[in-house]
């Protein structure tokens, strides 16, 4: 039982990356009408920016502030591709979901060929910080407590900005009908740009939570990530903000509780199976699309 | 015509296609500020296809100037940031926001603050009752004031409004064009499009007659009122 408690808990603490991840994608989804499937890789680059500037200075703010500029630039730096695509007459969101495939395995090259030389970088224990809390082989580290408290704050100054302000309101109001908005003169283009610009500061905290989490990044690890976004956000049903926010969480806790008692490599197996079944039998997500 | 010789809205030579369907047809209008202009036209004639394109919406070819200002340049939320806004067909809103939100929303172009939320539910005191709930469970009536208020709120001077009477019972009908009447007054330029020919020449200044993407017939309202053509046509004989 304490083993389970164990792996719940830790399962908690990714599911809350998940959450967060999986929120910025479907923000791009509905207001900027995108599939971006590379955002998790721009996770990873910030990642990369953490780390650096750890090593170099040692100074924890500059790592803070940096990572999330780099994240909210790369993200806003992709926002003219995106739009190349999209006004191509003719075109769909499929267009963007192929085109930010291609981009991510660009991303994948390059960190894997100019990035401390292809090799995962792992962090220092200062960053990772050690455990805070232990009942038996129940043990809560410091990071976990990030990304529990981190992911809860950020959620909900997220919905807060979705619900209560302007920018919020423009966001909800293009998801819901982009020729409505269009006619009320609403800015479609500066509003997704803000689409943007608000995912690039999530991916911030995602690579700063993500890092102390698990405490290394490789090249890699992007491309595992976004397969579970993507299947994350079409469990919850596409471009459902609320509904990410359960199925987020609860693969993280299934894959965690799965790697608790099967083979490491076999927790994703099990996390997709049951995803697989959960499509099957409601193929429009558990909580229903809000996007076609 | 125009106030102080300067002109309000002035459309020269306008076409539209949709792909290669030509809605509109070499369409010249003029709408003097503080007048109230109706375009009456059957379906598919043109009408919303018109009002959109002064909102650029589909790419007009041709010019449209409004206070000296060239329209077809412009991005639609600038064109509206510029003072014109449209209620559309079908009290277009946005259904999963409340009453409340939907007006907030409205204010976003609203930078004189002359209208405020406040004053829309004094015109409109139900939606006052009804600002929490869902807009796409308010009537069809109810959807149309939410629709006119939305409208209001970015501070307008030109109210483009697309069939307002559009599937609503005939007391509601008569509610909505008094208000357009009571906005008219109060210093709002109002260009209507409509096929309830009767009703909307009995209040308005002028009128312009669409078919078919062309403008067949201009007048004042009152001459188009008894006019045989447009009686035959549009008005049910001449009853
Ligand atoms: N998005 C579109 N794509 C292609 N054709 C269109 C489109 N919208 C309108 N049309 C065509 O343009 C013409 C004018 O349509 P419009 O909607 O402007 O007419 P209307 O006068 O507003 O009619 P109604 O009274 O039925 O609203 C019609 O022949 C219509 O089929
Ligand atoms: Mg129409």
């Amino acid at each position: 039982m304490e083993f389970f408690i164990a792996q719940v808990l830790n399962g908690l603490s990714l599911g809350s990356i998940y959450v967060l991840l999986v929120t910025g994608f479907n923000l791009m989804l509905l207001v900027a009408k995108i599939i971006q499937f590379a955002y998790p890789q721009f996770v990873v680059i910030s990642m990369y920016a953490t780390w650096a500037v750890l090593r170099a200075t040692n100074n924890v703010i500059l790592a803070i502030l940096v990572t999330i500029v780099v994240s909210i630039f790369l993200n806003l730096l992709s926002e003219p591709i995106f739009r190349r695509i999209t006004s191509i007459k003719g075109t769909d969101i499929n267009a963007t979901f192929v085109a930010s495939i291609g981009l991510s395995m660009v991303l994948v090259e390059i960190m894997s060929h100019s990035l401390n030389q292809g090799f995962p970088i792992s962090f220092s224990d200062n960053w990772v910080g050690g455990s805070v809390f232990r009942y038996g082989i129940i043990n809560i580290s410091r990071s976990s407590i990030f990304a529990w408290v981190g992911g809860i704050i950020v959620v909900v100054a997220f919905f807060y900005l979705l619900y209560r302000t302007m920018v919020g309101r423009l966001f909800r109001a293009i998801a819901e009908n982009r020729h409505v908005a269009k006619l009320f003169g609403i800015p479609i283009f500066k509003t997704s740009i803000m689409s943007y610009l608000i995912a690039g500061l999530l991916g911030g905290f995602i690579a700063l939570l993500l890092s102390m989490l698990i405490g290394t990044a490789s090249p890699w690890l992007g491309e595992s990530v976004a397969l579970k976004v993507l299947a994350v956000s079409i469990v919850a049903g596409l471009g459902n903000l609320k509904g990410g926010l359960f199925v987020g969480l609860a693969l993280g806790v299934v894959e965690s509780v799965a790697i608790g008692y099967v083979a490491g490599s076999w927790s994703n197996v099990i996390a997709f199976v049951i995803m697989l079944i959960v499509i099957l039998a409601k193929p429009k997500g558990l909580f229903g699309a809000a996007v076609e | 015509m125009n106030n102080n010789g300067t002109t309000f809205l002035k459309m020269n030579n306008v076409n539209v296609f949709y792909d290669s369907i030509q809605a509109l047809k070499n369409i010249s209008l003029e709408v003097a500020k503080s007048e109230f202009v109706v375009l009456i036209g059957a379906n598919g004639a043109g009408k919303s296809t018109l009002l959109k394109s002064i909102l650029n919406i589909q790419a007009p070819k041709g010019s449209i100037n409004f206070k000296g200002k060239e329209l077809t340049k412009l991005h639609t939320d600038e064109i509206v940031a510029n003072g014109i806004s449209i209620i559309p067909e079908g009290h277009l809103i946005f259904n999963s926001m409340s009453v409340l939100e939907n007006l907030q929303l409205g204010t976003y172009h609203g930078k004189k603050k002359e209208q405020s939320i406040e004053n829309i539910f004094g015109y409109f005191p139900i939606l006052r009752e009804r600002k929490e709930q869902t807009a796409g469970t308010l009537s069809g009536g109810e959807q149309q004031m939410l629709s006119i208020g939305r409208g209001l709120l970015s501070d307008p001077e030109l109210i483009l409004v697309d069939e307002p009477s559009l599937g609503l019972a005939p007391k509601i009908v008569n509610d909505i064009f008094d208000i357009l009447v009571k906005l008219n007054n109060v210093g709002y330029t109002i260009l209507l499009s409509e096929q309830n020919a009767k009703k909307s020449l009995e209040i308005a200044d002028r009128a312009y007659v669409l078919e078919t993407g062309n403008i067949v017939m201009e007048g004042q309202a009152d001459d188009l009122l008894n006019d045989e053509e447009i009686k035959d046509a549009y008005l049910g004989g001449s009853i």
